[in-house]
């Protein structure tokens, strides 16, 4: 049974009540508990007939955004289906879910196995199924949403996992939607994706994450700390261990991915997904540690320029200032990210690392390049 | 429109406020005071400014007190006191709006707070400095993080909200815009044809406001009295720069090339706060509360905004004049960087 959902602007507190209530000289974040999204933003109060059942397909969905998103969709009464080509297993249960949710979502959650690369398959598998509404997960090229499009004349939505690595570099920083791209970018391809998008008229909505950190990260952005702090080894940083970047959990990446369902305001849009704060490349280390519970790191700076790493990545962010601002999904869908950094980072570690799971072996070659050639030089 | 815009709150249009403002008679703010009466002026509003000192010190033989004339010709009343005598500087004068654009501390704020209070002013307006945020790993500086407890401008947004039930504190970093007292852009564009040194990694964030949105922010508080009252405004611009990105602007606008010299101040013994004009470390605060509570969006746009700040840098003939560079030259020599001649 659909449930039609009129809507209505959210409202908001009176100021001087909020206000009144928080001291502003002791650090209490004066806009936070006006945000809160349990006190603001009632369930499905953005949507417009989002309550209504979708017929859901989500392109990947059993490795890491998809394993959070697919829940959520399928709580909210979703159909919800993963095209994936099984590889991962279709579910697992999550560090932290109680057996009875796990077992409600595993028998609700359908799966279409296939290999996205065979266009054909994908066309005529889509096609004779019929979807409301498309995630794309894992697309990173224009052609591997062409057969998606042919397959589905009548989408109501296609949502996008594109990237804030497509922004130009720039001095001046955030990356704002409106900023310039790069055509040259290594992710051109969700570049020339978003293009497809907007030329091929559907109802498209693309989300730009930064780095994206949680449980199960199978990229090793906090595993890579993690790792090294367990270790008790220093934390090798390039250059001046000031450069600024930015992590959104997983989780909230999750949320936002609903919030543009059915959202009349998310169409056609592009909004960045990401934490509120930025964070320095030094104090990333300093927040692991924190998450983890291990004693403040010891940080050795040096110059890249001076090693040969070969194919190996020394460290694990772009040696640069890389962040964006999340103001747009703030004003437009009201998202307000659950976690801060450390908050965030402690999740990962409680229910990954600290589990004693992560996807990759510790690897301390480049390490030890860099830890020979500093402390030859002192000694 | 987003259901999520305060603006909605107070969408009324402005009725027309009686609005005092103290000025400091030196410094980066000053400027602030004057673009400030100049919009108010332009939006109907009565504007009396008060200059701390004497009308005929030197200091206001400096912009932007040597332009006042562009106020008194568009109807604003500009007086000259001590900010402790304030009540008698304007003669019984009320108003609905203070700014004070001048204290630091409390003992230089608090009589005029206290005199604003006695006379029935309803809104207290101050500008405070995002200096007073606590230094962090996660930037930007937000509205509500950690300031400095022992910080001066602390003191005073604390009794301002203790003595006033509307009030609103502006948070503001560095500024360019014509009518400036302190030098921003300028140090830059004198060093065409010299190498730029710049402490530290250059990576150093910093915000470089155009003055126009300090003031259409500061304007939009005193329109919209109930959204503005009891918040915390960062009055900076919506974008960041890298202290290395400032000079490759800088640069570009006067259209030359440019070399950029990192140095550690400590190794070249250097003071690096005499030195060069932006903190040597990561300053950066977002206006995050003025677009959400005021609906205000930042115009500054560096790249334009310099251009034209070079021109009149031209203009004035400061591009000819000659000048001493004792401090660039001790940290070139000290790393035995070649200057042109």
């Amino acid at each position: 049974m659909a449930k039609l959902v009129v809507l209505q602007p959210t409202k908001q507190p009176p100021i001087s009540l909020l206000s009144s209530s928080l001291s502003h000289f002791n650090g209490t974040k004066l806009c936070q508990i006006q945000y809160k999204r349990k006190v603001c933003q009632p369930k499905g109060a953005l949507h417009v007939a989002a309550s209504s059942t979708k017929k859901i397909l989500i392109m990947g969905g059993t490795r890491f955004i998809g394993v959070f998103l697919s829940r959520l969709l399928v709580k909210e009464g979703h159909q919800v289906t993963l095209f994936t080509r099984g590889k991962a297993p279709v579910t697992q249960q999550l560090p932290g879910e109680s057996d009875s949710d796990y077992s409600d979502f595993k028998s609700k959650i359908l799966h279409l196995k296939g290999d996205r690369q065979d266009f054909e398959f994908v066309k005529s598998s889509l096609s004779a199924e019929g979807f409301d509404v498309v995630y794309d997960i894992n697309g990173r090229e224009a052609v591997e949403v062409e057969p998606i499009l042919d397959a589905l004349p009548n989408l109501e939505q296609f949502i996008y996992c594109s990237s804030a690595g497509v922004y130009l570099k720039s001095d001046i920083l955030p990356h704002c939607e409106v900023d310039a791209v790069d055509p040259k970018s290594r992710h051109k391809g969700k570049l020339n994706t978003e293009s497809l998008l907007e030329k091929s008229g559907v109802n498209w909505t693309s989300l730009r994450p930064v780095y994206i950190y949680g449980p199960l990260n199978y990229n090793p952005v906090e595993e890579w700390f993690f790792h090294r702090l367990k270790a008790g080894r220093p934390i090798p940083i390039p250059n001046s261990g000031v450069q600024i970047t930015q992590l959104g959990h997983v989780k909230d990446l999750a949320t936002a991915f609903v919030r543009v369902l059915g959202n009349e305001k998310a169409s056609k849009q592009v909004f960045n997904i990401s934490g509120e704060k930025y964070v320095t490349f030094d104090g990333l280390a300093k927040a692991c540690a924190k998450a983890g519970g291990f004693p403040e790191p010891e940080i050795v700076h040096y110059n890249p320029k001076e090693f040969d790493f070969g194919k190996k990545k020394a460290f694990p962010f772009r040696d640069q200032h890389f962040f964006a601002s999340v103001e747009k999904a703030k004003h437009v869908l009201g998202l307000k990210p659950e976690f801060d950094l450390v908050e965030g980072l402690t999740d990962s570690y409680n229910l990954d690392f600290g589990r004693g799971t992560y996807r990759k072996e510790a690897d301390f070659s480049t390490d030890d390049m860099i830890l020979n050639k500093t402390f030859a030089l002192q000694s | 429109m987003s259901c999520l815009r305060w603006i909605s709150y107070g969408a009324a249009a402005a009725d027309k406020k009686k609005v005092f403002i103290l000025n400091t008679n030196s410094g980066g703010h000053a400027v602030i005071g004057f673009y400030f009466a100049k919009e108010l002026l332009g939006s109907g509003h009565e504007v009396t400014i008060m200059t701390v000192g004497d009308e005929g010190s030197d200091k206001m033989k400096k912009p932007p007190f040597n332009r006042f004339s562009e106020i008194t010709s568009a109807g604003g009343k500009t007086v000259w006191g001590d900010p402790a005598d304030v009540g008698n500087v304007v003669a019984g004068a009320t108003f609905d709006v203070v700014l004070d654009n001048n204290g630091k501390d409390l003992d230089t704020v608090r009589p005029v707070i206290d005199w604003a209070k006695s006379s029935g002013v309803k809104h207290f307006l101050f500008i405070s400095s995002a200096g007073i945020y606590k230094p962090t790993d996660e930037p930007p500086h937000v509205e509500g993080d950690v300031v400095k407890a022992d910080a001066g401008h602390v003191g005073v947004e604390k009794y301002i909200a203790e003595v006033f039930g509307s009030w609103a504190v502006f948070r503001p970093q560095y500024m360019i815009g014509s009518g400036n007292n302190k030098d921003c852009e300028e140090w830059f564009f004198d060093h065409k044809n010299r190498p730029v040194p710049i402490p530290g990694s250059g990576m150093q964030l910093t915000n470089i406001a155009h003055v126009r949105d300090l003031s259409s922010m500061l304007t939009l508080a005193v329109e919209k009295p109930e959204a503005a009252s009891c918040n915390i405004f960062n009055c900076v611009s919506n974008r960041t720069v890298t202290l290395d990105g400032m000079a490759r602007l800088c640069a570009e606008a006067a259209g030359l090339p440019v070399e950029i010299v990192h140095y550690d101040p400590k190794a070249v013994g250097a003071d690096a706060k005499k030195a060069f004009p932006f903190r040597n470390m990561h300053f950066y605060a977002e206006p995050r509360a003025p677009k959400d509570r005021l609906g205000w969006e930042g115009t500054t746009n560096l790249q334009d905004d310099l251009k034209e700040r070079f021109k009149e840098y031209v203009k004035i003939g400061r591009d000819k004049k000659p000048m001493q560079f004792e401090i660039d030259d001790k940290i070139l020599e000290a790393l035995k960087v070649p200057v042109a001649v």
